[in-house]
């Protein structure tokens, strides 16, 4: 194994958790700041990507049609929390139950709507070389992107006045509304926020996977069980979380075989799981 | 009391519901029509296949009717929806064999449906006419293939490959039988025509990032790569390989690319000079092709280009019209012995001969390059490909009592 083989692997193995964080955001921020668990998450990753492709097909710049996606994605989780969500407050599993059943409408919704086949918009043609092994320069930029999304996110749940409210709203509703905190209103606009995250996933990976009505069912596999392995902190356990098991799932891929990497993946998400029931940062004492 | 009831009544109600019957049971009537089941994923991730599946076998029926029905019977189709799950596929075939008593069943996409399905029309006796490409190897008296075998499209493929690009293969394939069958089956032939495999990767259907696929590629140096991608998310395979920069250093080719439209999703540029081996694309040149593409067209637009498996179960309800008309009888096993005596059918795809030994057809092989409209350019035609391994090992003639699924020798 030359070195140059070994520092592509290592590349392209980061572009791969970059890719799972990304489709993982909107799921973990909703439910660490809501203790909700949206099955439709993938739809939505879904929703975001036909947004972006339709945007594109009639002009828009891909830059502009992501953050389109994005807002158009936010609105419809808007819409999503106000008519179903908010109802079934304190009922997890009656929560999973809609959400389940809103993802099966979408997904048949993309499929009458757009057919089974639609023209996808195609990666950049460019690579990044190290010496004789070469990977999409797409891909790579998806580590900045993922990168970015994190930072983004820090910022706006610790420096802003919506962070600090939604937090509180979160770890004491009848304290914070005692200080005038409106928690049914955070709790919207933080789903509308989960609901971007994951537009703005299928969007922004709408180049590496052409927009299906399925699309989103294989992505949410993995961002559910991350989440799970991540516990309580939607930032810094998601993050720690992906950033190990899918990177070393993706060397695993690159030194032996994909069956192995998926192997690697599951099964230490298991093992994780038999020693922390509650997720890694269950014990840890940063805030998010 | 109720005993009481049953003495007093039921002598004259059983002779009732005699009678019944008797007025009931089926007599084939000239005049009543001849009844096919077709079972399809007209909804679900499979519906890109079933869609145009069951749109080929309307338009067939059609046809049939409109020049007056098959034998002087008109046909009429009882249409199920297995809605991409597997379990339905076992209801419908069911219900359609015992409740409507139908003559032909034309039914099923994956091997895993016409898995399904085949005890079941092999206890009701009724013909059965599964019509996608697959792996190859089902034989029982029942069963009849109208789509191409693996065997059939790869040694094609393998042959032109190792001509074309060079004699290194790698393989990359999905995790269950389809894929299993297909990459040792281009194993076999890598041997025959002087070539290597240097490297295979058995995908799960839910990947969808094939980074380290492609840095394996890379280190294993292939001439070509042989991709068989199934599903949608199989289909971003053929973006990446190519944002990677291979699609300049590496042939990439393919028995199933294009057989779902996946032409259509991949953008033109990272398409482009994909070769496929189908036994069908609308591009195919020939008058019974045109005449097809015309009635098609009209009865369903333009939007979606036509795929094989529609022209596969088109050609398989005419097929099953010949040999009714020439049994004179939809009786199912004079209609078996009908199929059985080297039907030949001049189709969409070319002249077609349906095997008596093997149930499989005898057809062309294309070899088609993708251009850069969302569309293929039909570079070869091999004529007559025979389905090799069926021909070898399934011989439903001499050994009528086989049914069985082969698999290739070493798996």
């Amino acid at each position: 194994m030359t070195l140059d083989y070994i520092a592509i692997a290592i590349l392209s193995s980061l572009s791969t958790a970059s890719i799972l964080l990304i489709a993982t955001l909107g799921l973990a921020i909703v439910f660490g700041l809501m203790g909700v668990i949206n099955l439709a998450h993938g739809e939505m990753i879904m929703f975001g990507a036909y947004a972006a492709l339709l945007s594109t097909r009639l002009g828009v710049p891909f830059p502009l049609a992501v953050l389109l996606a994005t807002g158009a994605t936010a609105l419809f989780g808007a819409v999503v929390e106000i008519l179903i969500i908010r109802r079934l407050y304190g009922r997890m599993l009656d929560t999973m139950l809609a959400t389940w059943g809103l993802s099966l409408a979408l997904y048949q919704s993309a499929v009458l709507a757009f057919g089974s086949v639609t023209p996808g918009i195609g990666m950049p043609q460019m690579t990044v070389r190290i010496g004789q092994y070469g990977v999409s320069a797409y891909m790579v930029f998806l580590i900045f992107v993922a990168v970015s999304c994190v930072a983004g996110l820090f910022w706006l749940l610790t420096r802003t006045g919506y962070g600090i409210m939604a937090r509180a709203a979160i770890a004491d509703a009848e304290t914070a509304s005692a200080i005038g905190i409106e928690s049914s209103r955070m709790n919207t606009v933080t789903f509308a926020l989960g609901a971007g995250l994951a537009g703005f996933a299928g969007a922004i990976l709408l180049p590496v996977f052409p927009a299906t009505p399925s699309m989103g069912f294989a992505l949410a596999i993995k961002a559910f069980l991350a989440v799970v392995v991540a516990g309580p902190l939607p930032l810094s356990g998601t993050v720690t979380a992906i950033g190990t098991l899918g990177t070393a799932g993706g060397i695993t891929s690159s030194i032996w075989s994909t069956a192995a990497g998926d192997l690697f993946f599951f099964g230490t998400t298991i093992l994780i799981l038999r020693l922390w029931p509650n997720g890694i940062s269950s014990l840890w004492r940063y805030k998010l | 009391m109720l005993r009481r009831t049953w003495t007093k009544v039921g002598p004259r109600s059983l002779l009732c519901v005699l009678a019944l019957g008797a007025g009931l049971a089926p007599q084939a009537n000239a005049a009543d029509p001849l009844k096919i089941g077709a079972i399809f994923d007209l909804t679900g991730d499979l519906n890109i296949y079933g869609v145009q599946q069951m749109r080929g076998l309307r338009l067939a029926v059609a046809e049939l009717n409109a020049a007056g029905g098959v034998g002087g019977r008109r046909v009429e189709v009882i249409e199920s929806d297995a809605q991409s799950e597997q379990a339905k596929y076992t209801q419908y075939a069911n219900t359609l064999v015992m409740r409507d008593r139908i003559s032909a069943l034309f039914a099923g996409l994956t091997s895993s449906a016409r898995e399904a399905i085949r005890p079941i029309v092999r206890r009701s006796n009724t013909p059965y006419f599964y019509t996608s490409l697959y792996e190859g190897g089902a034989c029982d008296k029942q069963t009849f293939v109208t789509g191409p075998s693996a065997s059939q499209q790869l040694s094609v493929l393998v042959e032109w490959a190792i001509k074309t690009y060079g004699p290194r293969i790698y393989i990359m394939a999905p995790d269950y039988n389809f894929g299993t069958i297909s990459a040792s089956w281009v194993a076999h032939y890598a041997q025959k025509f002087g070539g290597t495999v240097v490297g295979t990767d058995l995908l799960p259907l839910t990947v969808t990032d094939f980074s380290s696929t492609i840095q394996k590629i890379q280190r294993a140096k292939p001439d070509f790569v042989v991709a068989l991608p199934v599903g949608a998310n199989q289909t971003g395979f053929i973006e990446q390989f190519s944002a990677a920069g291979l699609k300049d250093k590496v042939g990439l080719v393919s028995t199933n690319y294009g057989s779902g439209n996946q032409q259509v999703v991949v953008s033109p540029e990272a398409g482009k000079d994909i070769v496929a081996f189908p036994e069908y694309m609308m591009w195919v040149n020939n008058p019974e092709n045109d005449a097809f593409r015309q009635k098609w067209e009209q009865a369903y637009g333009t939007d979606e280009p036509i795929i094989g498996t529609a022209v596969d179960t088109y050609n398989a309800v005419l097929l099953w019209a010949k040999a009714v008309e020439k049994a004179g009888t939809a009786d199912a096993a004079q209609v078996i012995e009908a199929l059985e005596s080297g039907l030949t059918l001049e189709a969409p795809n070319g002249l077609v001969t349906l095997l008596p030994q093997s149930h499989h057809l005898q057809m062309n092989i294309y070899v088609a390059r993708a251009n850069t409209q969302r569309g293929f350019d039909i570079i070869e035609t091999r004529p007559a490909v025979l389905p090799s391994f069926e021909s070898e090992v399934c011989d439903l003639i001499g050994k009528p009592k086989t049914a069985k699924h082969f698999t290739p020798p070493g798996l």
